[in-house]
């Protein structure tokens, strides 16, 4: 039963923020255990609005299941510690004074004794190669670190799910690296939403295109990058680093 | 971004910031009580208050320029309060008939209170991370909400300076030299620009707050302990006071 809890389905989920003008429209989603699921689309096609769903942040028409349990009001809570969010601007996330009280704040809220905490937070910076962080503010982090720091806030909680809203926006590209190693190595379910195709289709093993609030095509990664006439009709055409990159390595 | 403009000091090392937040909240704020109730005009005791917190200032070794800067900020409405006074007694019939001498003590005991409320508040404020005062206030049984709408205004005084900064460098990056159009008509777009962005970026804090976990109260990760010498400064501090409150 454990082996469920990183599971995803939705179906048929709608959703607007203004009335007659609906952002999401009938998606359907299912996300395996372990999986590593990326959700790419133009600028406002839904990606982050689908996210939310996914913790009950948000919660619109139709289902959305994670494992065992309906996304509901009743549930949010039970949701929360099994779905990890790391959000698009790191310094959304981290609001403590120091790294290891943003870190214990999650685990805390979820009733942990103070040694389980300490010991969360050892483990998740050492995960994210942070150790000696922990008295640090964060305002004083680079923005890759700060990006770790979240994503360490998150993983304190250990969730069974971990969901990203772009992730690799605004860093360099050894830091996109570094954090693709990391998404691999995450013991856990992680589904990433964003508008930059080659970085997630390097670390996930699905891609869902998402389109005016529509799931266009889900399948393996490499399959969805190649297609692609389907990928210029989605805004997403990105020909333009295959010619960079032939006249580089030819 | 500039972050800890609110508690720039806080994280000093001093006597005076290793003291518990509880006592440091409890005795400042009985001692801004035993100024603030000194009798009208009366002026006898301030020497004594003022030494005293000079001393702890000196002890706190935060900058005495810094402390002066928050005065200035409250002076315009400190300033008005003494000034506004005689001309209250001189328009009302049962107290026009003062001298002025008298007038002018009284406004004068108003700025000793006033600027000594500041500096002792300052301390407090400069000698204490917020999320500590906060922490201690909930110790002290303060009403939570209190301490919830605190922490909420905190975090978000800095996306709204964020925001602030994001604009006005946009603002200042086209408009070299001297701006022809309105400058109130900019600044009145920038304002409105600010409160936009600065709601849906306290949507966005407010919604990764929720995401994990956030019930309405913040947890107490650091534990606060009373040690003996917090027991002693309260003492010292509060005998001091009321010794000068009381003209013991």
């Amino acid at each position: 039963m454990k082996d469920q809890q990183g599971t995803i389905d939705i179906n048929n989920l709608w959703f607007s923020y203004e009335k007659d003008h609906p952002v999401l429209r009938g998606v359907n989603l299912s996300i395996k255990n372990q999986e590593r699921f990326g959700i790419i689309g133009p600028s406002g096609a839904g990606k982050s609005t689908l996210l939310l769903h996914l913790n009950g942040l948000l919660q619109g028409k139709g289902e959305v299941k994670i494992g065992d349990r309906e996304v509901k009001k009743d549930t949010v809570p039970e949701i929360r510690s099994r779905v990890g969010m790391v959000f698009q601007n790191p310094d959304d996330q981290l609001f403590n004074p120091t790294v290891e009280e943003d870190i214990a704040f999650g685990p805390l809220n979820m009733g942990l004794k103070p040694d389980e905490v300490k010991l969360r937070i050892k483990e998740a910076l050492k995960e994210m190669r942070l150790e000696g962080f922990e008295k640090k503010a964060s305002h004083h982090l680079s923005y890759g670190e700060r990006k770790r720091v979240a994503l360490a806030t998150v993983l304190a909680m250990r969730p069974q799910i971990i969901a990203f809203d772009e992730p690799f926006s605004n860093l360099d590209p050894s830091m996109v690296e570094q954090l693709l190693h990391i998404i691999k190595e995450l013991p856990a379910t992680v589904v990433i939403v964003s508008q930059e195709i080659i970085p997630v289709v390097a670390c996930c093993d699905k891609v869902a295109v998402l389109k005016e609030g529509k799931i266009v095509t889900t399948g393996p990664s490499y399959e969805v990058a190649k297609d692609k006439e389907m990928l210029r009709s989605c805004s997403l055409d990105f020909s333009i680093y295959e010619s960079v990159c032939k006249k580089l390595f030819s | 971004m500039k972050h800890d403009y609110l508690d720039k000091y806080s994280r000093l090392d001093s006597f005076v910031h290793r003291v518990d937040p509880r006592a440091k909240l409890i005795c400042f704020f009985l001692a801004v009580a035993a100024v603030v109730s000194e009798p009208r005009g009366d002026i006898t005791g301030f020497p004594f208050y003022y030494l005293l917190i000079f001393m702890l200032l000196a002890a706190s070794r935060i900058p005495v320029v810094f402390v002066l800067k928050r005065c200035l900020i409250a002076s315009p409405f400190i300033v008005m309060a003494a000034g506004v006074l005689p001309l209250s007694y001189v328009l009302s019939p049962s107290t026009s008939s003062l001298s002025p001498d008298v007038m002018l003590f009284h406004s004068l005991s108003i700025l000793l209170k006033a600027y000594a409320a500041v500096i002792l508040l300052t301390l407090l404020a400069s000698t204490e991370k917020f999320h500590c005062l906060l922490n201690g206030l909930q110790k002290l049984k303060f009403p939570p909400i209190l301490g919830i709408m605190s922490a909420l205004m905190y975090r978000y005084i800095f996306i709204l300076n964020d925001e602030m900064l994001r604009t006005a460098r946009a603002r200042k990056s086209r408009t070299p030299g001297k701006s022809r159009i309105s400058r109130f008509r900019i600044y009145g777009n920038q304002a409105a620009l600010i409160f936009l962005r600065a709601k849906k970026r306290a949507q966005d804090v407010y919604n990764a707050m929720l995401s994990r976990g956030f019930k309405g109260d913040f947890p107490e990760y650091n534990g606060l302990r009373w040690r003996i010498q917090d027991g002693l400064f309260s003492l010292v501090f509060l005998a001091l006071y009321t010794g000068v409150r009381f003209g013991l």
